[in-house]
Parts: C-alpha cells; sequence; structure tokens
C-alpha cells in the first residue's frame, strides 16, 4: 500500500480526477475487504468491475498429476470472492476501446506487465489486453499507472458494458461506408459507468463495423452491433446503422436480430440507453447461464422487445451527451506521420514479400498502408511492446490497434516505408508473416489461466501454428485463407463458432481415464461480420486434431469445386459424411499402449478436471441497492480516517453523507431511479420506510431511523463539533447502516423489495 | 535506497543444448516435490526473446528466461525482504544460484545444461524505486560492490549497467575475471565477503 501511495501521489497531476478518485474508492474497498467489513460477494462484483478477474487455481489447490496439493497461501482464509483466495494470482483486463493505442501507452502497458505480471501482453478475442498472475494487492497502483496514460479496466469484466469493439481498419478501409471509430468512442464514454448499466444480470457486449461483408467488427455475434450505413432522408445523405440486438455466442449461439434497418446517427446513444434500461430490468438475474440479452429476445420475441425499447425511448429524458460528439464526428481525422509515397522500387529485404502478402492492407487514402503485427497467440513481450512504440514513432506516430484476431496493427504506413518497418519488426521479432491465415491461429487463455477451461486451447493453437506455419509455403491458396479458432471450453472465448474449422475443448472418460478431446465445429463464417456459425462435427481426442486439420484441408483442396467456399463444400458434403471421415481418429489408444493422449498440449500432467472452478465470466448478481450499501460503509469508513485526522467537520459530514447512501440503497430497491439529491432521498425513505414501519427494528424500533434524521438537525446546527459529539455521530452513522443492511436482508428474504413502476421482479433481490 | 524485487539472472554456457519443453517438465517436477510452493507453469517459449518457461510462486517467480535473447535462470524477487541491501543481495543471489545448481544437476536434463557463473544480470523491477539512472547506479553501486564482492571472492570484477535507456528497469551486470562455477559461488557467498581486488565500475 506504501508503494501504491507513491505512484499516487507521483501521479496525480496525470490522473483525470474521476478517475483517480474511483480507483482511491477501489483502494479503500481492498482495504474495507481485508478488514472483513466488505461482503465478498459484493467486493467480487466490485472488483469485476475494476477489471480484477480471477484466474485458475485461485481457490488455493492445484493438481499437479498425482495429486491435488494446497497451495501456500499466506493470506490464509482471506478471500477476494466466493472460493478465491486473497494471495491467489489473479488476471487484469484492461480495455481498450475499438483497440486504439498510442506509443506511450503501449510503453505503460510493457513496463507494468514487467513490473506486476509475467512480462507478457496478451491481446484478446475483443481487442482488450490482459496480465496474468496479478496480485490483487498491485492492483490499485496498475490502475494508477494506466490511468496516467489515459486507460481505464473500469467495467472490463462483469455485469456490464464490456469494452466497445470496432473494426482495426475503420477510417482507412477500402470498403466502409463511414469511420465508425468516433462512434465507438462516443458509445463507449456515454455507457461506461452510466447509471442505466449498472443492474445488468450478465455483461454486454457492443461492437462496430464499417461495413456489412467483413468480418473485422463482427457485429453479429454481439449483443448490440451497428453497421454503418448511409441513407436518403428528405434529399440528404444521412448517417445511420443497421442496428443488431441479442447475437452472441456462448453455449448456446445466438445471431443477432435486425433491430432496425436504418437507425439515424444521433439515435444511437439514446437506443442504446433504452436497450440497457431494459435490459436491466426485464433480463434474468438469478439463472445465469440464461441472463444475456440474447435470450430476453428470445423469450419476448424480437417485436415485443423492439416495442419496449421504442417505448422506453420514449420516456427517456434528454441527455445533451446523445448529440455534442455528433458535432465533430466529421472532423474526426487521424493525421499520418509521413506522406504518402508508394512502394516501387525500393530494396526488399528477405522475407518481406510473403510478409507484405499476407501482413499489408492498401488503405483507401492512395500511398498508405496497415501492416499487421502478427502476434503468437496474442501474446507480446514487455521488450518487444516497447519496441513497438518506439516504431510507431518513427513510422506511424499513435494509429495502431488491436485486432480480434489477438493481433496489432499500424495504420498509415507510407507505403515506401513498408520495407524498413518489416526490418525494424523482424529486429524485436515481430516479422512473422501469415496474418489472417490459417497459421494465424486464434485461442482463449484456455486451461492456461482460465478457471473454466477443460483443455489447453493454448496448447493445441500453438502445436498447428508450428505444424501449419512449416507447410505455409506449400499451402493452397484456398486453403490459407482459412481461418481456425479455438476455446477450451463451450463458452467460446476464442470464438470457434466463427472459424471455418473450430475447436473447443471437452472431456471424455475412457476406460476409467479422462482423456481431454475437442468438439470439430466446421464452417462457421467470419466473413459478413460472423454471417454463420459452425456444425457440430464430433469429438476428437485433443492429440487427434492436428490430424483432424490437415485431413479436413486436403479433402477440401482435391474435391472442392471451382472456387467453392469451404463453407459451401462442408455443406455440401454434409456432416454425416464429415463425421464418417474423422471416424477413425475419434478412437483413444489404451493409457499402457500410448500415456501422451491423456495429457493436454503443453502440459506434461495427466489429464484431469479437478482443477475446474466456478467462473467468474458471469459475475455476481450484485443489485445496485447492494453495491450502494458497501458504498455507503466505503463512505463510513473515509469518515473514521478524517475524525482520526482530527478533521471533525469533513468527518461528521461524510458520516452523514454515508447515511444517506444507505438510505438511498433501500429506496433503490423500491424506487430505482431514486435522485441522488439528498432532499428527495430523505423524503422517499421516510415514505417509504419510515411510515410503513420497514425500517423498524424489533427491539429499538424506529430508532436508527432517527439517527439520520437527527444527524441532518447537528449538521444544519453545528458550529464547532466537539469531539465527543463527532464521535457519537459516527457510531450512530454505523448503526444506521448496519440496520440498514439488516433491512434489505429482510426484504429480501420476504421478497418484500420488488421495484415499483414495472421494474424487473428480481431487480431488489439479494 | 530501500532495495526491493530484486531480480537477479545467470546465463546459460550453452543455449540450445536442451528444448524449453523439458524445463516445463522439469518445473512440473519440482512442483510435485514442493507441496503447494509453486502455484504454476507459464509457457511463453512461442514469443521471441521473451520470459521463457515460468514457475510461478507466491515468494518468487524461478523462470528459464530469454529476455534479450539470452537464456538464463531469473530469480524474481516479489515480496519484501529484510536487511540491509548488501544483506538482501546476497539472499536473492543465492536463492537464483541454488536454483541454478538445481537445474545442473538436475536428473531429467542430463547434465547438459551449465551455467556461466563469472556473469550475473542483477535487475530491480521497481520503477518507482529505482529508476534506470546514473544517480541509481551511484546510490548502489557500493551495494552492488560488496555483493559482487561475496559472490566472487578476490577475483576482479566490473559493474556496468545494461542499458541507460530510462523506460528500462534498473539492471547491472556483474563481470567477473575467471572461471566460475556455481557451486564455487554458492560456497563463496556462503563464506561470507572476503577481500578481493576490486575494480571500479566503468
Ligand atoms: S472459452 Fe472457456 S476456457 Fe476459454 S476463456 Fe472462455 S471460459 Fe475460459
Amino acid at each position: 500500500m506504501a508503494q501504491s501511495l507513491d505512484w499516487k501521489e507521483k501521479l496525480k497531476s496525470r490522473m483525470a480526477p474521476d478517475l483517480a478518485r474511483e480507483i482511491d474508492i477501489f483502494e479503500t474497498q481492498i482495504e474495507l475487504r481485508k478488514q472483513g467489513k466488505l461482503d465478498e460477494r459484493v467486493f467480487a462484483e466490485t472488483r469485476l468491475r475494476r477489471g480484477v478477474y480471477g484466474q485458475r487455481y485461485d481457490n488455493g489447490q492445484r493438481h499437479d498429476g498425482q495429486k491435488v496439493q494446497k497451495l501456500k497461501l499466506p493470506s490464509g482464509g482471506l478471500t477476494k470472492g466466493p472460493e478465491t483466495v486473497w494471495d491467489a494470482p489473479g488476471m487484469l483486463r484492461i480495455k481498450i476501446p475499438f483497440g486504439g493505442l498510442n506509443p506511450e501507452q503501449m510503453e505503460a502497458l510493457a513496463d507494468l506487465s514487467e513490473e506486476y505480471s509475467d512480462a507478457i501482453s496478451h491481446v484478446t478475442t475483443r481487442q482488450d489486453i490482459q496480465y496474468h498472475f496479478v496480485h490483487i494487492d498491485d492492483t490499485p497502483t496498475l490502475m494508477r499507472r494506466l490511468a496516467a496514460v489515459g486507460i481505464t479496466t473500469r467495467e472490463a469484466c462483469g455485469n456490464v458494458v464490456r469494452n466497445v469493439t470496432a473494426c482495426p481498419l475503420a477510417g482507412v478501409c477500402r470498403d466502409e461506408t463511414f469511420d465508425v471509430t468516433p462512434y465507438a468512442i462516443a458509445c463507449s464514454n456515454f455507457l461506461l459507468g452510466h447509471p442505466d448499466t449498472q443492474d445488468f444480470g450478465r455483461k454486454f457486449k457492443v461492437a462496430f463495423s464499417g461495413c456489412k461483408q467483413h468480418p473485422c467488427g463482427l457485429t453479429t455475434m454481439h449483443d448490440m452491433g451497428a453497421i454503418a450505413k448511409t441513407a436518403v432522408v428528405d434529399g440528404q445523405e444521412r448517417r445511420g446503422f443497421e442496428f443488431y440486438v441479442g447475437g452472441g455466442l456462448g453455449a448456446v449461439p445466438y445471431k443477432a436480430q435486425l433491430f432496425e434497418s436504418f437507425l439515424p446517427e444521433e439515435e444511437l446513444l439514446p437506443l442504446a440507453q433504452a436497450i440497457s434500461r431494459v435490459f436491466a430490468r426485464l433480463g434474468e438475474k438469478r439463472n445465469r447461464a440464461r441472463a444475456r440479452v440474447k435470450f430476453l429476445i428470445a423469450n419476448l420475441g424480437i417485436e415485443e422487445f423492439r416495442r419496449l425499447v421504442l417505448e422506453e425511448r420514449a420516456k427517456l429524458e434528454p441527455d445533451p451527451r446523445w448529440r455534442d460528439y455528433l458535432s465533430t464526428v466529421r472532423q474526426y481525422r487521424e493525421t499520418p506521420l509521413k506522406p504518402a509515397a508508394s512502394l516501387n522500387g525500393g530494396e526488399r529485404p528477405r522475407g518481406f514479400d510473403a510478409w507484405h502478402a499476407t501482413n499489408v492492407y492498401r488503405q483507401r487514402q492512395p500511398g498508405y498502408a496497415v501492416a499487421t503485427v502478427t502476434l503468437p497467440l496474442g501474446d507480446i513481450t514487455a521488450g518487444q511492446l516497447r519496441g513497438l512504440a518506439d516504431i510507431a514513432r518513427r513510422f506511424v506516430k499513435d494509429t495502431i490497434r488491436t485486432t480480434v484476431e489477438q493481433n496489432i496493427v499500424l495504420r498509415w504506413v507510407s507505403e515506401a516505408d513498408l520495407p524498413a518497418l518489416y526490418e525494424a519488426l523482424r529486429q524485436i521479432g515481430l516479422g512473422e508473416a501469415n496474418a489472417g491465415t490459417i497459421v494465424d491461429v486464434t485461442a482463449c487463455p484456455g486451461t492456461d489461466t482460465c478457471k473454466l477451461g477443460i483443455a489447453s486451447s493454448r496448447g493445441l493453437a500453438k502445436e498447428l501454428r508450428s505444424r501449419l506455419s512449416e507447410k505455409s509455403f506449400e499451402l493452397d491458396a484456398a486453403v490459407k485463407d482459412l481461418r481456425i479458432k479455438v476455446s477450451g471450453c463451450f463458452n467460446s472465448c476464442g470464438q470457434h463458432h466463427i472459424a471455418d474449422i473450430g475447436f473447443y475443448g471437452i472431456n471424455r472418460n475412457i476406460n476409467g481415464y479422462a482423456v481431454p478431446h475437442f468438439q470439430v465445429m466446421l464452417g462457421g463464417k467470419f466473413n459478413d461480420n460472423a454471417g454463420a456459425y459452425g456444425l457440430a462435427i464430433g469429438a476428437v481426442p485433443s492429440k487427434r486434431i492436428p490430424e483432424v486439420v490437415l485431413r479436413v484441408t486436403d479433402r477440401y483442396i482435391k474435391e472442392r469445386k471451382k472456387s467453392e467456399s469451404f463453407q459451401d463444400f462442408v455443406g455440401r458434403i454434409g456432416k454425416k459424411e464429415t463425421k464418417a471421415m474423422l471416424e477413425d481418429l475419434t478412437q483413444v489408444p489404451a493409457h499402457a499402449v500410448d500415456a501422451s493422449f491423456y495429457r493436454d498440449w503443453g502440459d506434461p500432467r495427466e489429464f484431469t478436471l479437478t482443477d475446474m472452478g466456478v467462473g467468474e465470466c458471469a459475475g455476481e448478481v450484485v443489485s445496485q441497492a447492494q453495491f450502494t450499501l458497501a458504498a455507503s460503509e466505503r463512505e463510513l469508513f473515509e469518515a473514521q480516517v478524517y475524525f482520526d485526522a482530527g478533521d471533525l467537520r469533513k468527518a461528521v459530514m461524510t458520516a452523514y453523507a454515508a447515511m444517506v447512501q444507505a438510505a438511498q440503497a433501500l429506496v433503490k430497491t423500491q424506487l430505482y431511479d431514486v435522485s441522488n439529491d439528498e432532499a428527495i432521498v430523505l423524503t422517499e425513505f421516510r415514505k417509504r420506510f419510515c411510515d410503513t414501519e420497514l425500517f423498524y427494528d424489533k427491539y429499538a424500533g424506529g430508532k436508527f431511523a432517527d439517527y439520520l434524521f437527527k444527524a441532518k438537525e447537528t449538521l444544519q446546527q453545528q458550529n464547532g463539533m466537539k469531539q465527543d459529539g463527532a464521535l457519537r455521530l459516527l457510531q450512530e452513522a454505523q448503526l444506521f447502516i448496519d440496520a440498514a443492511h439488516s433491512c434489505y436482508n429482510k426484504l429480501s428474504a420476504l421478497r418484500v423489495a420488488s421495484p415499483a413502476g414495472g421494474q424487473a421482479a428480481n431487480q431488489g433481490e439479494g | 535506497m530501500d532495495l526491493q524485487k530484486i531480480n537477479v539472472k545467470f546465463f546459460v554456457e550453452e543455449p540450445g543444448a536442451v528444448s524449453p519443453e523439458a524445463f516445463v517438465l522439469l518445473f512440473n517436477a519440482w512442483i510435485q516435490a514442493a507441496d503447494g510452493e509453486y502455484y504454476d507453469i507459464a509457457d511463453y517459449a512461442h514469443v521471441e526473446a521473451g520470459p521463457g518457461i515460468l514457475l510461478i510462486a507466491h515468494e518468487a517467480n524461478v523462470a528459464m528466461d530469454n529476455t534479450g535473447n539470452r537464456w538464463g535462470l531469473l530469480y524474481n524477487r516479489k515480496q519484501p525482504l529484510q536487511g540491509n541491501n548488501g544483506e538482501k543481495l546476497r539472499r536473492v543471489l543465492k536463492a537464483a544460484l541454488e536454483n541454478c545448481r538445481r537445474i545442473e544437476e538436475a536428473s531429467s536434463l542430463e547434465g547438459k545444461v551449465r551455467f556461466r557463473a563469472d556473469e550475473a544480470l542483477v535487475l530491480i523491477n521497481d520503477r518507482l524505486s529505482a529508476p534506470n539512472s546514473e544517480a541509481t547506479f551511484k546510490a548502489l553501486k557500493a551495494d552492488l560492490e560488496t555483493a559482487a564482492h561475496a559472490l566472487y571472492g578476490n577475483a576482479d570484477f566490473v559493474l556496468e549497467r545494461e542499458s541507460e535507456d530510462p523506460r528500462k528497469r534498473f539492471s547491472v551486470r556483474i563481470k567477473a575475471a575467471g572461471r566460475f562455477n556455481v557451486a564455487a559461488l554458492l560456497a563463496n557467498l556462503d563464506k561470507g565477503t572476503g577481500n578481493g581486488n576490486r575494480r571500479a565500475a566503468s
């Protein structure tokens, strides 16, 4: 903590005040949890909403291949969530809206990966960056150092709006309708921390795409997807979006449904807000497996969902932020570092042509190109990231983006610079070709670090990469362009559904042994914004998956009709035939004959499911009332700090504010939208909880409520508060907050806390 | 300056003598023998000049590390140490060397991995307390010399900053004249400080 305070001091002037304050609050919450003053479930969802995620083995045990070991974690019984030991290493997810990075941010990311993680920054399939093996005590410092370069981890995990993604080619694409970047930025900023996005039963993912036919935005697999579109309205060309809702992968993949064929740009943010409100109100809260918006839409039907959203939209109080950003949208522009120049003539280093063929995209702007930096398994070392920052400064300035294919692109490279750029990348070990080809396998973390992982997605991806890259020169062009994506389980973080060849990890018990397998999925479509989901063909032992890839691709090369796509080919030969083709590969030799089948890729341990834990993808469903109660506790803690420092005035004011917050938490169980205005909170609290005697204690009657109103009077009159008076007020504030907790629990148990005004039936549950 | 987060790296004599996978197997065996001390293995052999194969623990990570395209054993002390800087450096050097010895003696590696004991890299994994500057070097030089002296006894040695790039972590290379092996360095550390000749850092 001492060190964290030092960074806090050092970076004070470089952090946005609201971001700095949020991190201070999180640090206090950590302290409160350590003191046992914050419930572990509330803390779990709190940290998730700060991007602080669990990691495999954080329940304090690990199977070593022979037995389960209890890990030596000095924190003992202290937890950071249900079955999550404090000292166990965790993951930090860092939100990178639309994947946009600049060199300063890359350097900060590199530094932090070295000091707090394992010197690797991992690019995810949703354009985030992840660190693994992070200690929770280091997270406030990490957040401060990120905030100093304009990055937040807020709402990177948990039941909130996750990173807003967008095509990495937005603004430079030859086929886009218009640049979606400023809209993605506006949407990300608007929804971040918005009160209407804080009470979801599950996460909510948003994506933007500049066109319909290319894969970059993957809008159809998102909860909310917007594809750039123009329309002539009243004789004028207007910008807007083809607007989709309810897509999602996971165990039960749904393609998004069309909500509006042309949503005018000015309606983007209000509609997102209205959808958030409907989702918060009506979305499932108890059964996480059915809590994504796709299930809500499936239950209601798209027509009814649309009607509810539009009804909600009509009721919204206008917000200037809906339109403010539109005045600058058309001016949004990236500026290149170098003048445009063509590639002609210059000397080409060895390996350049192969790299150029797969890793360079000619921009819409003549003389400029986008260069893709291929990252194996999405991993980049601290040294490489720093080196890449130097390269960016030399060739493009700050036009850098992460991609959903776990790579990084440098945009606005003057074409004449491409050979020098390639050489510079090669020197830091990033000159690999094959971006976006069959070699460039995408994989989720799987059993390496994910608590839900069944099989080693990264191990398999690594094996496939190495085998395919050896053959890459001889690969048929039709095969070279196929995509392989691997997930460690059915949850599909590796996006296996939308790959030509996809795999997800499963287990099969054979002769009393657990054997790692992958379910083979064929014929998914990355194009058309993830236009089709693949077909499950059957389970194959993990160790035979490379043979599956060879067999399927060989047959495609041999039997495809002229320019027949892989999807069409798979559709034509059919599931039965494809399954038959792979039948012999499903066999597992006896353990005594070949024990390697009973181990996973890259893992010498005998395979077991013992290490699977409870995932945190779904987060904890914690109501807004619970969060507000937790916030009141924190505020009271701060009041105590002021008191200890002798600032009595601040102490009593803060303690009173904590009481008001606790009262507001209770009011929220009945009136979700209650204002933050103190007078309104007190009136509503009196009306709903005092007059009805809901806040009455069995023995103390209305005494605790009186503390609140008395504190207000004390504050109004107080001239020169004495120490004992201040201490009494602090103690009464604690009693009031405790009583608020009891009342909340009582209401939850009785299910009395049913929301008014059409709120969801389970919104106030505990 | 209160030194913490001390890292020490000893380089292998013959890179490529065994494959990185051999260390995954070895570290797994260490985990099996350690009863909960080590949490996990992270395999980054697929990235160039990267952190290699790491054995993650609470107190310190041990890695066969390839940063800078030089394979070696990196001991990364994470938890705070007590004592003065000289004592802390010695403790970390000793812990690193003990891991080196364990690797050299591992039967699964058949004696193929040997460490160059004439060179040690000391790195402070904390940019706040030890920025990579000449001022840090000056402030720590005496402590580093004491540690180098403890390591190499009477032999001559030089201290040099690995890089002057202020973005990088503070790191100093200790290079000794003569031939050494891991056992000899451990013996030196156990003996305590000697009175060797010391040459000023370049
Ligand atoms: S797909 Fe499964 S294994 Fe992979 S990251 Fe998601 S939950 Fe974990």
